[in-house]
């Protein structure tokens, strides 16, 4: 068993990386669930909904990476692999969302249907995958210092 | 796996993505969009839309649009506060209409908030008024020396129309009527002759108004409540259509409808028909859609929003609407794309030369979703026994520079009594009057005092 790692950017004791993390996944799975809707039903608040929701998603992504790099460059000198993967993943959802934002931004039912609903849907595959190595990270290196 | 190589890919996935939004937007010459049968290319939709942003500077001391050879254009008026609308009395007054939008659309998308700063620039920096002013010429040298306010602060108001012993405006949510003979320097009350249909978003605000020739009908046009119905179908009730209003009790019908966002309203002289040039829809490229000139037929649908130009669909109104598109006519004359043509008027017994007898004049504004500008003059149109004849061609310049430094935008256009063309400027807060140098062939009205 090694050394947990140790978050650098923290508030009594609680990363910050952590307190921002959840925004992101909450507002890229609720703007596929809106570009659903509008793609079902055509009516406009929809893809309305869709467009706050991955604006706000990527701003507060960005956020979260900041502090996430923190922690995982200068936190601790032991960099797991999952890690990287984490990052990786997490920097190309970012760029998959931002194309989103401009793809929302088009007037009417080509903000969604096809580009921005297939993009959402990337978004939400991206985000199962590293979402849950964040977790193993969280639970398994953070908590315990088990390297699984 | 390289792990530093990985860190790499993120940046380099970005710029690949930017660069597929950037690329590629191909832009026609324009002449290919000018007369009955434009040029289309196929619609395109882009991460970011071609745009240009006038970066407006307004008119040096001295300096003026351009005019043909033959002519000379001097500044009627200056240091107006958004001049949008003109219209020639027979005693020789000039009404103009100084207005700005209600501003009464709100936030609701992100974008909305980036446009906004985006296209903050391309107005004038003197924030406009919303009066009727009166200009006078007293000693005939072709620059007002006497302006009155007539009426102030109204509803963003647009067109003008004096006919019959009243003066009839349209504010952006209603029309109003005053008591009023050519000559009269003051208003009394006026009454609300009927309502426009405004609501709480009014994004085409601009209602423009015209009379028939026998004066018993008014007609008023009202744009789209959106760019192609982001807003949704249900805001564009009454919209993207011109109204026809009974002139005395101001019972009102829809005329003709799908026009996207009519000014300029017009009869023309000869042929007696109601003209209007209209707004295209915009973001589906440098080169989409023409804006247009075209005669009103009762009763006829023009496309907006299932279809532009006759029967070319827009994927982007869901539900579609076949039967509609089906039902949609083509306009007549196109002017080409994003040109914002906002005025419209004919020669008709003018001081002007034999070439320019009878053809239209056609303010136009000048783009934003293009990369290079289009617009940004006074486009001549001959015609010839009441229809288009041939290509239009500037007929005032000199508004725009091709890296968007403008000085002027114009918006309405008309005749004055001696035969000039007056030209609303709302950029350079000017109302310019272009005047023939030679006196009028045989034949022509003599000038009006």
């Amino acid at each position: 068993m090694s050394e947990p790692i140790r978050p650098k950017a923290t508030i009594g004791g609680i990363p910050i990386h952590a307190m921002f993390v959840p925004f992101p996944i909450v507002c890229f799975i609720g703007a596929l669930v809106t570009d659903i809707a509008y793609a079902q039903t055509a009516n406009i608040q929809w893809s309305n909904f869709s467009a706050w929701l991955i604006a706000f998603g990527t701003l507060f992504a960005g956020i979260a990476a900041i502090f996430g790099a923190i922690d995982f460059f200068f936190g601790s000198h032991d960099r797991p692999a999952i890690g990287w993967v984490h990052m990786i993943g997490n920097l190309t959802l970012f760029v998959v969302a931002l194309v989103n934002n401009f793809v929302h931004a088009r007037d009417g039912w080509t903000s969604v249907v096809p580009t921005g609903l297939t993009l959402s849907v990337i978004s939400v595959l991206i985000l199962i995958v590293t979402g849950h190595l964040g977790h193993r990270l969280s639970f398994y290196h953070v908590v315990v210092g088990d390297r699984r | 796996m390289n792990p530093r190589l990985l860190v790499a890919a993120g940046p380099v996935l970005a710029l690949a993505a930017l660069s597929l939004g950037g690329c590629s937007k191909e832009i026609i010459d324009p002449s290919r969009q000018i007369g009955a049968d434009p040029f289309l290319p196929a619609p395109r939709q882009f991460l970011l839309p071609p745009m240009g942003i006038a970066n407006v500077v307004g008119w040096k001391d001295g300096q003026t649009p351009t005019v043909p050879a033959g002519f000379t254009i001097t500044a009627f008026a200056s240091d107006l506060a958004g001049p949008r609308r003109v219209l020639g009395l027979p005693n020789g007054d000039v009404l103009v209409v100084e207005s700005g939008g209600p501003g009464l659309e709100g936030v609701n998308r992100p974008k909305d908030i980036i446009y906004r700063m985006v296209l903050s620039d391309s107005h004038a920096g003197k924030a406009p008024a919303n009066d009727l002013l009166l200009l006078r010429d007293t000693d005939g040298d072709g620059r007002a020396d006497q302006k009155v306010v007539l009426a102030r602060n109204l509803d963003s108001p647009f067109g003008i129309v004096v006919n019959g012993g009243h003066l009839y405006v349209a504010e952006t949510g209603d029309i109003l009527r005053w008591d009023f003979t050519p000559g009269q320097t003051s208003l009394g009350k006026p009454v609300k002759l009927t309502d426009l249909p405004k609501g709480t978003i009014d994004h085409h605000w601009t209602k423009d108004l015209t009379i028939s020739p026998d004066g018993s009908r008014l007609y008023a046009g009202v744009g789209s409540n959106s760019n192609i119905v982001e807003n949704g179908l249900n805001a564009e009730e009454g919209r993207a259509a011109i109204w026809e209003i009974h002139p005395e009790d101001g019972a009102k019908r829809i005329y003709a409808s799908g026009l996207r966002n009519p000014n300029g309203l017009t009869f023309n002289p000869t042929s007696g028909q109601l003209w209007t040039v209209v707004n295209g829809r915009d973001e589906l490229g440098n080169d989409l859609v023409p804006d247009y000139m075209t005669h009103v037929q009762d009763g006829a649908f023009y496309g907006w929003p299932w279809s532009y130009y006759g029967q070319h669909v827009d994927k982007r109104v869901k539900p579609a609407n076949p039967a509609m598109v089906k039902k949609a006519i083509p306009p007549d004359y196109a002017l080409s794309s994003h040109v914002a043509a906002l005025g419209l008027t004919f020669e008709n017994g003018s001081a002007f030369p034999a070439q320019y007898k009878g053809g239209a004049f056609v303010g136009e504004h000048g783009s934003w979703d293009r990369e290079k500008p289009n617009g940004y003059q006074v486009a001549f149109v001959p015609f010839a026994n009441g229809k288009p004849s041939g290509k239009a061609v500037t007929f005032v310049g000199g508004f725009t520079d091709k890296d968007f430094t403008v000085r002027g935008r114009p918006v309405g256009v008309g005749f004055d009594a001696s035969g000039a063309l007056l030209i609303a400027d709302d950029g350079g807060n000017v109302v310019w009057r272009v005047a023939a140098k030679t006196r009028a062939p045989a034949g022509a009205k003599p000038p009006a005092h």
